[in-house]
């Protein structure tokens, strides 16, 4: 490295300083708008250029006064050795004598380290190169040494540097012939210093008695020492490709060793966090952060975790320093050769989690949590929720489901249901077992025995003067069930046909009127239609126009209005009136555009071929059709397939693709034969129900169970709960049953009254166990009966015999309720267990 | 548009995890000050501390719920190479018309790692009480209660060794009886030369063991967590993947035929998105109820958020940061999502054609 280049948060919150070939001054500040001249430092900050320092032109190492306040003194170590004191500008200091002061060791060689003490402040501790019989850690009080010097002035040594320069005597030094190359003040013992020595050990000296060295150990990761500002114990050092970490109470061995990729230029402990290390590897961009947990398992203190990360902060080049923030949790800056310089925030992990509730909580930082309640986002599972409390897929008029949902595609199944399920019920549709069965299974046309009649109709007869040419109509009885279940079944009625239409209009679709009323090869009509049409719409006026084209129509070939209408119709953006004029300008019957044109509905288009196409080509384009629907799981093909496997695949493509496992299960539940309910269907059954659960919709669940129990009532859920004897072993339950039912044993007893009075085992004649509470047997009233008659429902339920799951204890409901109401644990006396706080719903309702 | 709420953790060091209960109103925070702590949601929507304790001698990694129906119960993992089982319980009543105190009693501890537990996830409800754990040494361990009464015994029933540090586990969480059990692990292991790092294995009722299935082949880079998704009757499962990116992928259902022979050991699996919004490590992945909504968190102190619009299409959808602020110009930033299925069609142009119908006949069809 020839040039070196350095960065360094001061005391002072907002400042900090760079070095290398001159020392600069920063000072850093939110963005402002109006000041130019900034150095961007992050997204949110940048900083300007208070001073710069060139006074020194070898600094090796710098640190700051810590107690700068208002002005800083620096320390800078040069390479002559010498600990020189500087200012940026004047200071407070000037009048102290300190600035431009210089610490000057007998011998000339390179300065290391240079390092303040943390707590006495005005310790200064220098480590230079070795030289012969010197010593190269030297401590000096900038406060005292000047006094100290003319007192002891007759003990100066000879300075080989600069004879004439009066020679500060250091408080304390050590490390005769070694060499030091970095070094760390304990931060909770001021007295202690931690020193790098000669690329083979790390020594503790207690300056009080630098000659006996404390504790050291042998390692040749002497560079980078620094102590945990939070934690005396742990010390970190680096050598080549390694970090060390150690621990100074058991110093013999690190027990930590963290191997880098690369050789490692810097490390530094984050001093508002515990335990984060970070460190730089050479000619890099990362940070490497090390997040090192300490365990005690017992007595024994084990290997320490790692959360290991690597933070790039942006700057892609090499990356020559780097300095934690010493109050702003987990800020740095870093400094690249380019001298680009990155104000980063190291973003504490976050962990989230998402409520079954559309509720979402993250941490953030280590003392917080945020959480947002009811995330406002459109998603399919807030809809399932509304829809679900909104009583959606439970009416008993199926269309009316639809007017539950805001989606028409899902409207228009419901209503489609309800369409096709009363078409089979009034008979209009023989023939099939289905309850909802699609157009495929309808149309059971056989091309060789079975063929539709086709008729062919000229223009020129349906009142089309300029037309010579015919039209083809394909009917046959089955396409008009088919018509039927595209709602299309006014063909034989033209009264049918215009109320339709009349209701088209109301609803502002005229060009779908038209539409129809073309393919009902009423042209006149479709005219007039298209100029009813108030020019108030966005395109009143335009079609008038097209009225006007529309009232040119020709089948000529080689007609001007066919070759102009079929360029102009690109321009159409309206799908209906495209369809018009691809169907008048169709040529040999090649229906294409009309069939393939996907702004028309689905319903519209197969009603166009059921009636346009001869009976294989019809055959095809409802295969493809219903296919394409199927892939793309939209429910309109339900129309195609019905309610059979093709329409079982279509629901679970929806699913797939939607999410929307309400509509799904309901749909299931309601259109589809219970015979057919697939092992598929009752896991969206499952799935739906345990989703109400989730959200506590218990309510909306049993409505959504007593709707399924009528659709199979063959499925009674079986008995949950069976009461035996405690003497004889025999059930009483069956009997209870059966005398709810009036057979069994007691119908014979009969009446209500006789119903409360079994109180014995009606196999072995012994008495069933007491209520805790009144002490009477099971199957007594409880004897408060109320004179309100409105109470009396109550007053059933309160007989009824209850217990605990946990302690088998129990008694009337009555009972039991009003004990709870007071106590958790259980009314019988000796028995500890607390019956109450077992349920955890009924902790939820205490909360 | 989003307002976020703050809640005062009170732990002393970073939150590894939070868990939400079955029906989302209680909450369970674990962090490396060895706490675990309880919150309760009251009526108003605010979150109070009900229980605090020391739950392990080491970072706590993982806390999750159980299924209620087995009581209030939770299960936490650590450093400390035990994973453990908790049950709340109510303290003596004081006095009538008072309640005790509810506090959490250590149920078990699971010891049988010799390295730090990193992550604990129990099993699908429908399996009674089942424990899965994996470790650092990749050991993934099956524990059951076989009485679901007595949460104090735990069986160990299957040690599946996976040969690289795990760090983070999770079920499939499909009901379906027809869907046999699925185990995903990820490994955090750093060196891309040591393979793939996510790994499923999949239950077979009639060998009675887990096999590990071929299906993920081309993630090398550390995973650091994983997801599956709310199944909800879908025919695919999804399985969201933090790593470098946030990677969504399907898995086919897997039927488990018993009198088969071949024991299937391929899942054919299918990458259908990755973002790499986060521009950083991601560390969290997490679903919606219904799983149509991914919520992920990474380095860069975001919370993102990625919803399906198609099947296999997936968009970005929201962005936030750590302290709740909404980034603006969210969906500007690219995203890779590498196969977008065919759009449905907009509501507008499918019908309004059936009720119209329906109408146009008014004698045919009685109205009630």
């Amino acid at each position: 490295m020839s040039s070196k280049l350095e960065i360094q948060w001061t005391p002072i919150t907002n400042k900090f300083i760079t070095w290398g070939s001159e020392i600069c001054l920063y000072e850093v500040h939110q963005d402002r708008d109006n000041v130019l001249q900034n150095i961007k430092l992050s997204s949110t900050t940048s900083a300007n250029l208070l001073a710069t320092n060139t006074n020194h032109h070898y600094v090796k190492c710098l640190d700051v006064y810590p107690k700068s306040d208002a002005d800083l003194l620096l320390a800078v170590g040069l390479s002559n050795g010498r600990i020189s004191l500087s200012t940026f500008g004047p200071t407070e200091y000037d009048a102290l004598g300190l600035t431009g002061k210089e610490l000057v060791p007998r011998h000339a060689r390179q300065c290391n380290a240079v390092c303040w003490n943390t707590i006495e402040t005005s310790w200064v501790a220098a480590g230079l190169d070795k030289y012969r019989a010197d010593n190269s850690v030297l401590i000096w009080d900038i406060m005292k040494s000047s006094q100290n010097n003319e007192s002891n002035s007759g003990r100066m040594a000879v300075n080989t540097m600069a004879p004439g320069v009066e020679l500060a005597k250091p408080i304390a030094e050590f490390g005769v012939s070694e060499t030091a190359h970095s070094m760390a003040w304990f931060s909770s013992n001021s007295k202690v210093i931690a020193v790098g020595m000669n690329l083979k050990n790390i020594k503790f000296v207690d300056i009080r008695d630098p000659n006996k060295i404390t504790n050291s150990t042998l390692t040749k990761a002497v560079f980078g020492v620094c102590m945990d500002p939070n934690d005396d114990r742990h010390l970190a050092s680096f050598f080549e490709n390694n970090i060390y970490v150690w621990d100074t109470r058991n110093f013999e061995k690190p027990i930590l060793t963290l191997h880098q990729n690369k050789p490692v230029i810097k490390i530094a402990w984050c001093p508002t966090k515990y335990n984060l290390l970070g460190s730089l590897q050479k000619e890099s961009s990362v940070i490497n952060l090390y997040d090192i947990q300490h365990t005690v398992i017992g007595n024994e203190e084990v290997e320490p975790s790692v959360l290991e990360r690597d933070v790039v902060p942006g700057s892609p080049h090499n990356i020559m320093s780097f300095s934690w923030h010493n109050s702003d949790e987990n800020r740095f800056l870093t400094i690249a050769l380019s001298g680009t310089i990155t104000d980063y925030t190291v973003f504490d992990r976050i962990t989230l989690n998402w409520a079954p509730t559309s509720n979402v909580v993250w941490t953030y930082g280590r003392k917080t949590m945020k959480y947002i309640n009811d995330c406002p986002l459109q998603d399919i599972s807030t809809k399932i929720r509304q829809r679900a409390l909104s009583g959606y897929g439970l009416k008993a008029e199926i269309y009316k489901n639809g007017e539950v949902v805001d989606n028409e595609m899902l409207a228009n199944v419901w209503n489609w249901l309800f369409l096709s399920g009363k078409l089979v019920e009034d008979g209009v549709l023989t023939g099939t077992q289905c309850k909802h069965p699609g157009v495929q299974a309808v149309l059971k046309l056989d091309p060789s025995n079975n063929k539709s009649d086709h008729y062919s109709l000229l223009w020129s007869d349906l009142g089309n003067k300029n037309c010579q040419g015919v039209v083809r109509i394909f009917k046959h009885e089955d396409r008009d069930k088919a018509l039927h279940l595209c709602s299309w079944h006014f063909e034989r009625d033209s009264n049918q046909l215009t109320a339709f239409l009349e209701q088209l209009e109301k609803e502002g679709a005229h060009t779908r009127a038209a539409a129809i009323a073309v393919f009902s090869l009423k042209i006149r009509l479709a005219i007039e239609i298209l100029s009813r049409a108030p020019e108030t719409l966005a395109f009143g006026l335009g079609l008038n126009v097209v009225a006007m084209a529309l009232a040119g129509f020709t089948d000529d070939k080689n007609s001007v209005w066919k070759q102009f209408c079929s360029t102009a119709k690109q321009k159409l953006s309206d799908p209906y009136l495209k369809v018009i004029f691809s169907f008048l300008t169709a040529e040999n019957y090649n229906f294409e555009s009309v069939l393939n044109e996907s702004g028309v509905t689905v319903d519209d288009r197969v009603a166009f071929a059921c009636m346009f196409l001869p009976d294989n080509r019809l055959h095809d384009y409802l295969k493809k059709l219903s296919d394409k629907l199927i892939e793309e799981g939209n429910l309109d093909g339900l129309l195609l397939t019905g309610t059979n496997q093709d329409g079982i695949k279509l629901l679970q493509r929806y699913l797939d693709a939607t999410g929307d496992i309400q509509s799904t299960a309901l749909i299931a539940v309601r259109a589809f034969p219970v015979e057919q309910f697939s092992e598929v269907i009752k896991v969206w059954i499952s799935s739906y129900r345990n989703l109400l659960d989730t959200w506590q919709l218990w309510n909306e669940r049993a409505h959504f169970d007593i709707m399924l129990s009528t659709y199979c009532p063959a499925d009674k859920p079986p008995q949950q709960v069976y009461v035996s004897c405690n003497y004889c072993g025999k059930t009483i339950s069956a009997y209870m049953y059966g005398l709810t039912r009036g057979r069994g044993p007691f119908t014979r007893i009969g009446g209500t009254a006789n119903k409360l009075k079994m109180s014995s085992c009606p196999g072995c004649r012994k008495p069933l166990p007491r209520c805790a509470i009144c002490l009477m047997h099971m199957g007594t009233t409880t004897g408060n009966f109320s004179n309100e008659v409105d109470s009396n429902k109550i007053i059933e339920f309160s007989n009824w015999f209850t217990w605990c799951q946990t302690c088998r204890h129990g008694g009337h409901v009555s009972h039991m309720t009003h004990w709870f109401d007071e106590h958790s644990e259980c009314p019988v006396t000796a028995c500890t267990c607390k019956c109450f706080s077992v349920d955890s719903l009924s902790n939820a309702i205490i909360k | 548009m989003f307002e976020a709420q703050e809640i005062n953790a009170e732990h002393k060091d970073l939150i590894h995890d939070v868990a939400y209960d079955f029906y989302g109103q209680r909450m369970a925070t674990c962090s490396s000050d060895q706490y675990v702590k309880v919150w309760d949601q009251n009526s108003d929507g605010k979150w109070t501390l009900t229980s605090s304790w020391k739950a392990h001698s080491g970072s706590v990694w993982k806390v999750t719920w159980a299924h209620p129906e087995f009581g209030q119960v939770l299960a936490t993992c650590s450093f400390d190479r035990t994973a453990a089982v908790w049950e709340e319980i109510v303290g003596e009543t004081p006095g009538p018309g008072e309640r005790g105190t509810r506090h959490w009693v250590r149920r078990t501890n699971l010891v049988d790692s010799r390295t730090s537990v990193t992550d604990v996830k129990f099993g699908p409800r429908t399996q009674g009480l089942q424990l899965a754990t994996c470790s650092a040494e990749g050991i993934i361990r099956i524990y059951e209660a076989p009485d679901v009464l007595n949460l104090s015994q735990w069986t160990l029933q299957f040690e599946i060794q996976c040969k690289l540090p795990c760090s983070c586990l999770s079920w499939n969480p499909s009901l379906s009886k027809m869907h046999p059990l699925m185990l995903a692990v990820g490994s955090d292991d750093p060196n891309p030369a040591n393979g793939v790092k996510v790994f499923i294995y999949v239950y077979s009722e009639s060998c009675r063991k887990w096999t590990k299935m071929d299906a993920i082949t081309n993630i090398t880079d550390p995973v650091y967590d994983l997801s599956f998704s709310p199944n909800l009757g879908r025919s695919f499962h999804v399985l969201a993947i933090a790593t470098k990116d946030v990677k969504i992928v399907n898995l086919p259902h897997v039927y488990d035929n018993p009198n088969s022979q071949n024991v299937i050991t391929k899942l054919d699996a299918q990458i259908v998105a990755q973002f790499d919004d986060h521009e950083s490590t991601v560390w969290r992945v997490c679903w919606n109820v219904t799983g149509t909504i991914l919520a992920s968190s990474g380095d860069d102190g975001c919370v993102r958020m990625f919803k399906m619009n198609y099947i296999n299409s997936w968009k970005p959808i929201a962005v936030l940061r750590g302290d709740g602020s909404q980034v603006s110009n969210e969906g500007q930033r690219s995203s890779v999502s590498s196969t977008v299925g065919p759009q449905i069609q907009s509501a507008s142009q499918t019908a309004r054609y059936i009720k119209l119908g329906a109408i146009s006949q008014p004698r045919d069809v009685p109205w009630h």
